[in-house]
């Protein structure tokens, strides 16, 4: 781990589900401490709490109990419109579906939360085309996400996931999707990021991209086993 | 990247749907369209028809019923009485008859009216030949003014005889009286398939056999001065207890609640249904749209854009289809209400002249407002549901789904 102010921090965070058929209890007592250039990965078997802890690091869920702390502020304690803003420029997410929108092409797709947080056009014309460079898609950044493949979604994904420049990026199964090769590219384009400053949390089933973060947290049955 | 131009990208980029709902919005904005105008039109059109004849105030008997009063008696007295006040400019007399026609071949049924009325005529618009001549010079020759209808059916032109003789009463047993045609017209009030004769008092009274009964159905009137018609009927109702005046506005009132109520209310109930459907198609649409994109909704949430945007935006497809469906239904309403119109007004007895939808910029306002209002109802439903959507468990579900 490296040293530092944390971004963020889950303290004995659980989280239950209300169902039907009682409660499910899918994370308990956990804590974790990411700090700013650490590169975590959270492995472990389908529904043992991986997607629920980052959903709580990213803000877009809240714990039953325990407490999530962004950059020294209670996520509880925050309204929606807060928390969103922390998700708009201090999060960026990568998802396994990459849920780009279709009707928009990647370069659009990469300004997008850049206009919502209020940057110039000329501004964020300018981050999107130092984006699209950097995942390797600046000839591919006005075709529309159908026209993409698999690979190129998630690269575009990865893009608009720094489109604000986030200290913090969570990933829930980036390579889920992808064949292997492809999954190998996505990976290095995060060892870049994160070598370029940017931490990383991802939830993974591929080893293979586990092993690259520098610390590395197995999930069993909600709570972190090793 | 304003809220429209996400909106607008959506719609193009889910062209079938678009269309499909356009077109939806469309053909049930069109028929909206044609009940505002019609809700409306008949009155209106009626309005314009009795302000044309140049009179604005009409006297009848106050005794019987609204529909079948009794004729006014000493109609000439009374008339004299009515052209005396100074809140009056002119008066004339109708009086309604039956009669049939004496050619020889099958007797044709004709209504009779004769009046008193000199001056241009804006009632009856001449065609062919001449206007009834004016005073009483001409009154033995029993001229007469007959509609293009009767003219075609008995082959009349301007100098044919007409042989007419009333079809009710003692009078009936008289041998015709040999009338002249001084011209073929069309009647304001007549529909296109009315046999009607226009003649004058002397020419009716000709016809009646020389009887003349001084009686009157209706005393046409035309106010003046500041008071205008309300003075005039005021002022006329004072003269005989057993006339009622009634102002242009107020047999239009009238009729607006008898007559035009069943259209008004037909016209009420289907605008109804019509926003309706456009509601529960608009909703329909944009409820299954936003359900399909619900994963690509919470992942938007997930990137920080705000429940504003998103709402905007679906409002934003909303007015889209609405807008250009409401758009394209002016046009198209307008085409079907020509054409029902068009069929309404050839029923027997309806006025060549009026009309059941009349084209109004108020009805387009309406139109365009509960258009509005529709979309931002319609577009209620999704915005709830995206605003109250719980983004994990969402991005969980399309996950696993």
């Amino acid at each position: 781990m490296t040293d530092g102010r944390p971004i963020v921090e889950a303290r004995g965070v659980s989280r239950v589900f209300p169902m039907p058929a009682g409660p499910v209890t899918a994370l308990r007592d956990v804590s974790l401490r990411i700090a700013a250039a650490d590169y975590v990965a959270i492995t472990g078997p389908s529904g043992c709490g991986k997607s629920t802890l980052l959903h709580l690091v990213g803000c877009v869920d809240a714990p039953t109990s325990g407490t999530i702390v962004f950059e020294d502020r209670d996520v509880r304690s925050l309204t929606e419109a807060e928390r969103s803003r922390i998700r708009l420029t201090r999060i960026g997410f990568v998802f396994q579906r990459f849920f780009l929108l279709p009707m928009l092409t990647a370069r659009e797709n990469v300004e997008l939360p850049q206009a919502e947080a209020g940057v110039e056009p000329a501004a964020r014309r300018a981050r999107t085309a130092e984006l699209l460079e950097y995942v390797g898609l600046a000839n591919r950044a006005d075709h529309l996400p159908s026209q993409l493949s698999g690979g190129e979604m998630q690269r575009a994904a990865i893009a608009r996931a720094l489109a604000n420049r986030p200290p913090l990026v969570v990933a829930d199964e980036p390579t889920g999707e992808l064949d292997e090769e492809t999954g190998r590219h996505v990976a290095n384009l995060f060892d870049r990021v994160h070598a370029d400053g940017t931490a990383i949390l991802l939830v993974t089933h591929n080893p293979v991209l586990a092993l690259r973060a520098s610390r590395r947290l197995a999930m069993k049955n909600g709570t972190v086993v090793s | 990247m304003t809220s429209a131009w996400l909106a607008w990208r959506t719609a193009r980029r889910y062209r079938a749907r678009t269309v499909l709902a356009t077109i939806g919005v469309a053909v049930i904005g069109a028929l909206l369209f044609d009940m505002l105008l019609l809700s409306h039109g008949l009155v209106d059109s009626f309005a314009d028809l009795l302000n044309r004849t140049g009179y604005d105030i009409r006297v009848v008997n106050s005794q019987g019923l609204t529909l079948s009063r009794i004729p006014i008696q000493h109609a000439s007295e009374v008339t004299a009485a009515i052209e005396r006040l100074p809140e009056v400019a002119s008066a004339a007399r109708l009086r309604l008859e039956r009669a049939q026609t004496a050619t020889g071949g099958a007797d044709v049924d004709v209504g009779l009216i004769g009046t008193t009325h000199t001056g241009a005529r804006v009632a009856w618009t001449v065609l062919e030949g001449g206007d009834l001549p004016s005073g009483s010079a001409d009154a033995g020759a029993c001229p007469v003014l007959v509609t293009r209808n009767l003219a075609q059916k008995l082959s009349l032109t301007p100098g044919s005889t007409l042989p007419l003789r009333p079809s009710a009463g003692r009078e009936s047993a008289l041998p015709a009286v040999r009338c002249r045609v001084v011209g073929i017209a069309d009647s304001m009030f007549s529909s296109a398939t009315d046999n009607e004769v226009l003649t004058t008092m002397a020419g009716l009274q000709a016809i009646k056999g020389g009887a003349d009964d001084d009686a009157a159905e209706i005393v046409l009137v035309a106010s003046r001065g500041q008071g205008g018609a309300a003075a005039a009927v005021k002022a006329i109702s004072a003269i005989r207890p057993d006339i009622r005046a009634y102002s242009n506005e107020d047999v239009v009132a009238q009729f607006n609640r008898n007559g035009f109520a069943y259209f008004r209310q037909i016209s009420i109930v289907l605008s109804s249904i019509t926003v309706v459907f456009t509601f529960l198609l608009v909703a329909t649409i944009l409820t299954v749209s936003t359900n399909q994109r619900l994963g690509e909704i919470a992942a938007l949430r997930a990137l920080g854009i705000g429940r504003r945007r998103i709402a905007t935006m679906l409002l934003w497809e909303s007015v889209l289809v609405v807008g250009s469906g409401g758009l394209i239904a002016l046009p198209l309403g307008g085409l079907v209400a020509m054409e029902l119109d068009r069929i309404l007004r050839s029923m027997p007895g309806i006025p060549e002249r009026l009309h059941f939808f009349l084209f109004e910029v108020d009805a387009v306002i309406l139109h365009g407002i509960l258009l509005a209002v529709t979309a931002i109802v319609a577009a209620a439903y999704p915005i709830w549901l995206t605003a109250r959507l719980p983004i994990a468990s969402t991005l969980r579900r399309e996950v696993i789904g």
